[in-house]
Order: C-alpha cells, then structure tokens, then sequence
C-alpha cells in the first residue's frame, strides 16, 4: 500500500515535471520516437497492401513478411540495429530504437490493409470497372474508402504496440518513459519504475482512444452503418 | 464417466501438488541440501574395514551467485570449478543482475555465496557515505561490519582490484593533453560522457567527478556498465568519455587511454567471496572451505583478471571453459 502511496507521490512531485528528465520532456521524446517509427512503417506498408490487396498477387510474400516481423523480438532488432546506426550517425539514442519500432509497425499495417482491400466486395469493385475508372480510379476512389475502417485498425494496432514497446530505446542512452524504467532498474529506485510504466500505459491508452476518434472522423458515413452484405471471397479476418 | 473425469482431475492435482513442493527454481528446501550425494573421493568399498573412522558428513549443495557482467561471472565460476573438485555440489546462479539484485538474493537466502567487489559494495550499503577509499583492508573490514548483522563473512580479498576508470580517444588525449582525471575540468564542457544510468546519483560517479575534480560534462548518455557498446559508442564518437572497468579488455583492444585517478576517487575494488554464515555452519570443515578458497582468491591478480577478460570478451570464449583452462594451468584442480 505504501509501495503505491510513493509511486502517486513520485508522480505528484513538481521535481519530477522539469528539466531534461522531467515527464514533459520524456513524453515529447517518447511521442517523437513513436510517431517518427510509425509513419515510417506505414510509408513502407500502406504501399505495399495497397498493392497486393488490390492486384490479388503476392499475398504469400505479405504474409509471410508479417508473421517474420511479428516473431522477431524487438529488443534483438535494437541490438543489431546499433552498431550500424551508429556508424551512420555517430549518435547512440534514437536509431536504433527507431529501426526496431519501424520493424514492429509494418505486419499490422501490412495485413490490415491488405486484408481490408481483399475485403471490398467484388461488386463494388466490377461496378466500378463497369463505370469506367480505371485500375488507379478503383483502387483510391472505391477500395481504399470502403476498406478504410480496417486500414485504421491496423494503423491503431500498430501504435498501440510502437509507444508501448518504445520504452525500449532507454536500454542505448535514449529518452522517452522508457528512461524512467530502465535509470529506476539501475539505481534500484522500484517507484520509478512503476511511474514510467504507468505513464507508458497512459499514453498506449491515449493513442487507442486519439486512433479511436480518428477512425469515427474518417470512415464515411456510410460505410460505418452497412454491414457487408456479402461474403467477399477468400479475405482473411484482419487482425484487430 | 463421471469416475473417470474425477480420477483424470484428481490425479492432475496430484501431479500438479507434487510438482509445486518438488518444484525446481532457486530456492531448494533445506532438507533438499542435507541429502546432497556425499563426497566423491569417499570409495565404496564391499569389504569392512576393521576400525572403520566416522564416515564423513555430506558437503552441503552450494549456491554461488554472480552480477550479469563477463568478469563477475568468470570469478564465480573459478569458485564454483574449485568446489566442485572437492567434492561440493554447486548450483549456479549466475548472471542474476546488478548490485541490489544479487544482494537481496544473498541477504534473502536464495544464494549462499557471491563474489563482490568490496568498494562498490560498501558504498552500496552505506548510502554513498564515501567509506571507501584506496586502503584494500581498510575497505574490506568496514565492508565486514555491515555484513555481519545481515549474517554474510566477506573471506579473503584478490590482490587483483577491478576499479572504475574513465577512458578518451587517444586523439581526445593530445588534442587536450589529458593524461589524469584533474586534466578532464578543463575540457569536460566540451564533452559526452557515457556511463550507467547510476553515474548520475552514484557518489563515486557524477557527484565525486564534480566535488574532487571540478568535472562537469556537456551530457550525459546512460549506457551499460563495462559494455562492447560503450567502446562503439566511444570509438564512433558518440560519446568522448566512457566509464569503464579498469580490467576490460577493449581498453587495450583499441588504444583507448584510461585516465589516471589522480586524486583517488575511486575506491579499492579487489574481489571477495561472501559467505552466509548459516551455510558456514553446514559446511563439515569450514575452516578447509575458506582455505581452499582464499588459496584461489591470492591467484587473482588484476593481470590474471585482465588476462581471462580478454579469453571472455575479446576472444568470446565460453566462461566455463576459461575458467577450467586456468584453473588446470595454475594447478588448482587436476
């Protein structure tokens, strides 16, 4: 009980809200790393399921890319990335944590937006052919609205996992909560560690909630009431 | 089929019941240890001698313990290698963690013995008073006091020491003319220094460098102690400065320059096995025990200790094998 009395007073103390290590500061760096990882994920997989969902062709590559990426453990990632970055930049924080975060946004993207556009009813898409757009046309003006929901999710999952799992960067001198959990590790300080923990899943809650509103904001009226109607052909269920 | 469904589930509980009292882990129940298999070198011979001595009493199972660092763990297998070819059984509980970690193992009775470094340790339990100093036995009977109560006997200290030490690029070096630690207040404005995330309360660290020498650098990148990815960081000038440990064999490796201690900040850190008392107390001869190992603990010099460091972390060579390969060579075990 009183373990839990000097985590609140840890986090309660002004001290602990100014300077280089203050919450502040360490929520920018952590919401920078974050963000910086999952554009970059979803600029190499938003392409990519484009792509393969819309042409139907490649499906074993993605798959198979999604699942490696999912069972490498980012910490190995962090740890190879680091000589590399480090050469390339000559600074140890940020990189290699950025290079591991990166690996670990791109499968949920990946299969959301695949799965999403291999989802979109045939219909719709021949419709569409029919009306004369073309290839280019279907994919930005039908496919990519209609599977918009899924391709949110995806982009959710994946920050959800990227800000929780970018505690990782403090283990090579980055910032972030992670500094909070890793510095309270090595100088045996138990409500440090506990604090950074609970800001990391405060923030983990707040992207769900922010991807949440965002998902209500963007997906067309529409589509939000309709249930699909019929089963599209081998889609597989996206992962939520 | 009800029958069969009660059966299957309460052999199940009986399995799993059994398992949990039986259970493996770290932390076997006395009882467990005083059945321990007895010496080896007691043959077992068929036919009765005629005044046959008192058999002697079983060696209780050791549990030696160790810091996650290549050099705490090599130590502590030379320990465990040496008892093992006397008979004791040894559970090895290497690579437990840091300092407060492996102290709560040896303070709660998960582990019987550890080798600890006698500075750090002191400094550890007296709050950063500044007790320790360079005099080896000074530190080590101070270290003694505080162990006492907790129920732990420091035995005899290496002769070999492995302190913390600063280390710069040579080209860091002549560009400044650093050569000591009191060189470093000039120029420490100018640079990064790398170190454990402790180095910023840790009072022979940060606090120490700007009481003692005036030292303040432009940042600070918390790193792992005594680390290959300190030596990158400094090597592709990530960082200037990097805290090392003064055997580490990427000092040499690299023609880094460690800066002298000038004005003694750090503390002696020889090497000492501690011991729990209640463990002494099951040991049949203690007094052989602590023999045998203050025998090994004099072999350890700090040109020893650099010297396996190398075979461990330049090399990469297995600790176990280092250690036998040693042990072998100085005529400890056959």
């Amino acid at each position: 009980m009183e373990f839990v009395a000097s985590v609140i007073a840890w986090l309660a103390d002004p001290a602990h809200w100014q300077g280089r290590d203050g919450i502040p500061i360490r929520l920018l760096e952590h919401v920078e790393l974050s963000a910086a990882s999952l554009l970059a994920g979803a600029a190499i997989a938003l392409p990519f399921g484009f792509l393969v969902g819309h042409s139907g062709r490649g499906a074993f590559l993605v798959l198979s890319v999604a699942n490696v990426g999912r069972a490498l453990p980012s910490l190995a990632i962090l740890g190879l990335a680091l000589p590399f970055t480090i050469q390339l930049f000559h600074v140890l924080e940020f990189w290699p944590a950025f290079v591991a975060l990166t690996v670990l946004a791109i499968p949920p993207i990946l299969t959301n937006t695949w799965a999403g556009i291999r989802a979109v009813e045939r219909d719709l898409v021949e419709t569409s052919r029919g009306m004369g757009m073309s290839a280019t046309q279907v994919l930005w003006r039908v496919e990519i609205p209609v599977a918009l929901p899924v391709i949110l999710g995806g982009l959710r999952t994946a920050a959800v996992q990227v800000v929780a799992t970018a505690t990782l960067g403090a283990y090579v001198a980055g910032g972030g909560f992670g500094r909070y959990v890793i510095d309270g590790i090595a100088r045996n300080q138990l409500d440090r560690i506990f604090a950074g923990a609970l800001l990391v899943a405060a923030l983990s809650i707040a992207t769900e909630l922010a991807f949440a509103f965002l998902q209500r904001r963007l997906v067309s009226r529409g589509l939000r009431a309709a249930a699909p109607r019929s089963a599209p052909r081998s889609a597989p269920r996206p992962a939520t | 089929m009800r029958l069969t469904r009660m059966l299957a589930l309460g052999a199940s509980l009986l399995v799993l019941a059994s398992a949990c009292t039986t259970g493996g882990g770290s932390t076997p129940s006395p009882s467990a240890t005083a059945t321990a298999p007895p010496s080896a070198t007691a043959p077992a011979t068929p036919t009765p001698a005629p005044a046959t001595p008192t058999p002697e009493p079983p060696k209780p199972t050791v549990r030696i313990g160790s810091a996650g660092f290549y050099e705490a763990q090599l130590v502590a297998e030379i320990y465990a290698q040496v008892l093992e070819a006397d008979g004791f059984t040894v559970e090895r509980h290497l690579g437990l963690g840091t300092r407060p970690i492996i102290e709560e193992a040896l303070a709660g009775g998960q582990v019987d013995m550890l080798p600890e470094y006698i500075g750090s340790t002191l400094e550890f339990f007296n709050g950063g008073k500044g007790e320790a100093s360079g005099d080896s036995a000074a530190t080590a009977a101070r270290l003694q006091e505080y162990y006492t109560p907790k129920g732990v006997t420091v035995l005899l200290y290496t002769p070999g020491q492995d302190q913390n030490g600063f280390v710069v690029r040579p080209e860091t070096a002549d560009e400044s003319g650093l050569a000591k630690m009191s060189d470093l207040a000039a120029v420490a404005g100018q640079l990064v220094l790398g170190a454990p995330p402790e180095c910023e309360t840790n009072p022979v660290c940060l606090p120490g460098l700007k009481s003692v020498y005036g030292i303040e650098f432009k940042d600070f990148k918390p790193l792992s102690a005594c680390a290959a990815d300190g030596i990158i960081a400094l090597n592709e000038k990530a960082i200037d400065v990097y805290e090392v440990c003064t055997t580490q064999p990427g000092i040499a490796q690299f023609g880094l320059v460690l800066l002298a201690d000038d004005k003694h900040l750090q503390p002696a850190e020889n090497i000492a096995p501690v011991v729990r008392d209640d463990f002494l107390a099951k040991v049949p001869k203690p007094d052989d025990f602590k023999a045998l190992l203050n025998s090994v603990s004099q072999r350890l010099t700090t040109d020893v200790l650099l010297e396996l460091g190398v075979k461990v972390d330049v090399d990469k060579r297995d600790v176990a094998d280092v250690a036998t390969e040693w042990l072998k060579a100085e005529g400890v075990i056959p």
